[in-house]
């Protein structure tokens, strides 16, 4: 029996190497750029850095990313200037568009609908309302000669908090540990195909198991709480505490997952609101990428094309 | 507990580890941990149903032994129709029951009756029950017949019936078969291990690969077959036609090579059935152990074909409509085994049923014969066609379904209904059948080439399949599980 496990071991061990290769050679696991913390305490990628990233398994999507001297996924550097008319599209990971070539942003795409516009996209994966308001707070400066503004927001996962603070889970997320495991592409491709999902699962149903009564009474009291008012409240202390010009600066959010008190409360403040419902609805094919929750080129164009619309340079 | 879960790949294991170092000294302990561990196996799926199992052992054990002991014919008939009652009795309770009442009201209806439906009932199909049914049903009939001489070891009667390596989904095993095997105390074969493996991983390719696959595909296609022109249609039952060949081959293969984990091997259920080259042949190479069940406990007592020639035609349209409605209880089941009457009758009359029996195409060749390529297709064809019946929720359906494929006869380029590459389905489709083809000697040795080199690139390369077409959003269940 020694036999026939030292051999399965053996055989394993040099199926994996060689998918490490395959995956490599075939480009199947995407690259993450390194994140650092700057002097301003803004979450951003380390500056200058090129690679590629991959969307679904056997490559269904694929797209160059290069960040700038700012520390963005960005095809220009960002050299706001009172002279030229500039645009900021502050966002997540849906504005950073690490799923479609960096030549081909929706900030590409609204410079090639609007002459004479620079587009600025300060946007970064997990950035929520406050990442967004405390960053352009934090660099006035450069947002003081940026003309109009758009800011990308989901009421339902960017209005967590009141309050601006490091998020320490992802900075961990450059802990030489995950540093190193990001080397194995297999385990990269892996994980981004949901291969490591079912382990993941079993070991979070036998973790829960042990502690099903606490989680049951930490359930039982966030019910309690009124998710929509608690989120509005977060939005109105944001824009208190870091400020938020109403002259230059617009929302671009999804009409359809927004709940209508919200929506009424911006309406009644005279917030600007870019709506993308209406364009998507009438989308004649798909506007979301497959395996990812992400826009998709065709979503992007459209993006693109409802803040062109709004945009008066 | 599915064969192709993370759960199973942990399970596994760990039995086999027990099996061969903690309960190896003597046969009685080997059953009584893998007994234990079928439980755990069945049970996880619902505990429940454990009880129905146990009590279909018992039934049968009992039965056997007191057949066995009688000297009265009388005695022995009465005890057999007990098994019989039994078994056919919980199997129509659990899967017919509802079937017979609905069919009962519609009849009722077309009369112009009104009657409600107050009289079906909310049952849950037991995993498995058509299968392990029929296995100690078997039993019965074997000891019945004299084939063989019942066990007096309840422990092993008992792993007989419930080995979870073929517990759920077959293959349907014979007594005289598998009860030795388990009867006697098993040793460690390294050789044996080796192509368990083997059979695991490429069962494994064909679940996930080719069936799991183009699973959303066929979804799709049947789904809103309304929206799609003939050539979508086709492409629907012809990808069909691979999914669930796929997933029960693959089934299957992944139960036989599980079992020779443990020393055990079982019947082949799949020998290349889409290599046929008539239906017959057809029938010799798909579900082998259930076509081999019919034939000996079915179509034989009804006489075969020794009774002249309109009782034989009679004989075999009873056992494909069996055959059919044993697969669910649904008229379209019925039709599916009634089309494969129809293409089998004929074959039978001008008495070449048997022509291909243990050959192979291209025996002696590389490539088949430009007859046996035109052969295989038309047979290709037909099955495909057929397929349209087994899965279409109502014969309305298929119908339909069958109506739109020849009067919207026009050719359209098929997108992926998540918008993945189509293409990478149509290669990967080309590639497992032609190497299908090339191993087509011998269904139980997927791996058998004599360069050492040659097997592991073979093994990368399926294993790279695997991790290419793995698919988290599938519904990895195995379709016969409902049968």
């Amino acid at each position: 029996m020694l036999k026939l496990f030292l051999k399965i071991g053996a055989y394993i061990i040099l199926i994996l190497l060689v998918l490490e290769v395959l995956i490599r050679i075939f480009h199947l696991a995407k690259d993450t750029p390194q994140r650092f913390i700057d002097k301003a305490k803004v979450e951003k990628w380390v500056p200058n850095q090129k690679g590629i990233s991959v969307t679904g398994n056997r490559k269904q999507n694929h797209a160059h990313y290069r960040i700038n001297n700012m520390g963005f996924n960005s095809f220009q550097e960002f050299e706001p200037t009172k002279a030229q008319f500039e645009l900021a599209l502050v966002g997540d990971s849906f504005i950073q568009g690490f799923h479609q070539d960096y030549n081909n942003s929706i900030g590409k795409k609204i410079e090639n609908e609007i002459p004479n516009i620079k587009v600025y996209e300060y946007a970064y994966a997990g950035y929520d309302f406050a990442d967004q308001l405390h960053l352009i707070h934090v660099y006035k400066k450069d947002f003081d000669l940026i003309d109009q503004v758009v800011i990308y927001i989901d009421f339902n996962t960017d209005l967590f908090r009141n309050e601006y603070a490091v998020i320490q889970d992802r900075v961990a997320l450059q802990s030489p540990l995950n540093n190193l495991l990001k080397k194995c592409k297999l385990l990269v491709y892996a994980k981004s195909i949901g291969l490591l999902d079912p382990p993941k699962k079993l070991l979070i149903k036998l973790l829960n198991r042990f502690s099903e009564k606490q989680t049951l009474t930490s359930e039982k009291n966030t019910k309690k709480i009124d998710k929509t008012s608690l989120y509005i409240n977060n939005f109105k202390k944001l824009v208190q505490l870091y400020g938020f010009d109403k002259q230059r600066f617009s929302l671009l959010l999804n009409t359809n997952t927004t709940p209508k008190p919200f929506l009424n409360y911006l309406t009644n403040n005279h917030y600007e609101v870019i709506d993308f419902y209406q364009s998507f609805k009438k989308a004649s094919t798909p506007t979301y990428l497959i395996y990812d929750q992400h826009w998709n080129n065709y979503g992007r164009t459209l993006i693109a094309k409802q803040i062109s619309n709004s945009i008066v340079p | 507990m599915l064969f192709n879960s993370f759960a199973y790949f942990i399970f596994l294991p760990i039995v086999f580890f027990l099996h061969w170092n903690v309960f190896s000294k003597k046969e009685q302990s080997q059953n009584l941990f893998l007994l234990a561990a079928s439980y755990f196996f069945y049970g996880l799926w619902d505990w429940r149903f454990l009880f129905l199992i146990i009590a279909s052992t018992i039934v049968d054990f009992y039965i056997g032994k007191q057949i066995h002991e009688s000297n009265s014919d009388n005695k022995q008939k009465q005890l057999l129709w007990c098994s019989i009652i039994f078994n056919i009795g919980i199997l129509f309770f659990f899967k017919y029951y509802n079937f017979f009442i609905d069919s009962w009201i519609d009849l009722f209806q077309l009369f112009g009756l009104e009657l409600k439906r107050t009289w079906t009932l909310k049952v849950i199909l037991p995993v498995g029950i058509s299968f392990y049914t029929f296995q100690t049903l078997s039993y019965s009939l074997d000891v019945y017949h004299k084939k063989i001489t019942p066990t007096s070891n309840f422990i092993s009667f008992a792993t007989f019936v419930s080995f979870f390596p073929q517990l759920v989904a077959g293959p349907i095993e014979k007594a005289s078969n598998l009860l030795p095997q388990i009867t006697q105390k098993r040793t460690f074969n390294y050789s044996k291990c080796s192509e368990g493996l083997k059979l695991i991983l490429w069962g494994l390719f064909k679940k996930v690969v080719i069936a799991d696959a183009i699973a959303p595909i066929v979804d799709d296609i049947f789904l809103h077959y309304g929206n799609y022109s003939a050539s979508t249609l086709l492409l629907g039952a012809i990808l069909f036609s691979f999914q669930i060949y796929g997933d029960f081959s693959g089934y299957s293969d992944m139960a036989i090579g599980t079992a020779k984990l443990f020393g055990i091997e079982l019947v082949s259920n799949f020998k290349f059935p889409y290599l046929s080259r008539n239906i017959s042949e057809f029938w010799q190479r798909w579900h082998i152990s259930l076509s081999n069940w019919f034939k000996e406990y079915l179509y034989f007592p009804l006489g075969g074909s020794r009774q002249g020639l309109s009782k034989s035609i009679l004989n075999i349209s009873i056992v494909f409509l069996v055959s059919g409605f044993w697969h669910g209880a649904n008229w379209t089941f019925i039709i599916w085994g009634g089309i494969h009457a129809l293409l089998y009758i004929p074959i039978f009359y001008f008495k070449t049923n048997r022509k291909y029996a243990n050959t192979i195409v291209a025996e002696t060749t590389c490539f088949p014969s430009s007859k046996e390529f035109l052969n295989i297709i038309i047979t290709f064809t037909f099955v495909t066609l057929s397929w349209v019946f087994f899965r279409a929720q109502s014969i309305t359906e298929a119908l339909e379904y069958f109506k739109q494929l020849l009067t919207n006869f026009s050719f359209e380029i098929y997108h992926h209904p998540s918008g993945y590459r189509m293409i990478d389905y149509y290669i990967i489709l080309i590639l497992f059948m032609s190497y299908e083809f090339i191993i087509r000697k011998n269904e139980r040795t997927p791996f058998n080439f004599s360069s050492k080199l040659v097997r592991f690139i073979l093994y990368v390369v399926t294993v790279f399949c695997l991790v290419l077409f793995f698919d988290d959003q599938t519904d990895r269940s195995f379709i016969y599980f409902q049968f």
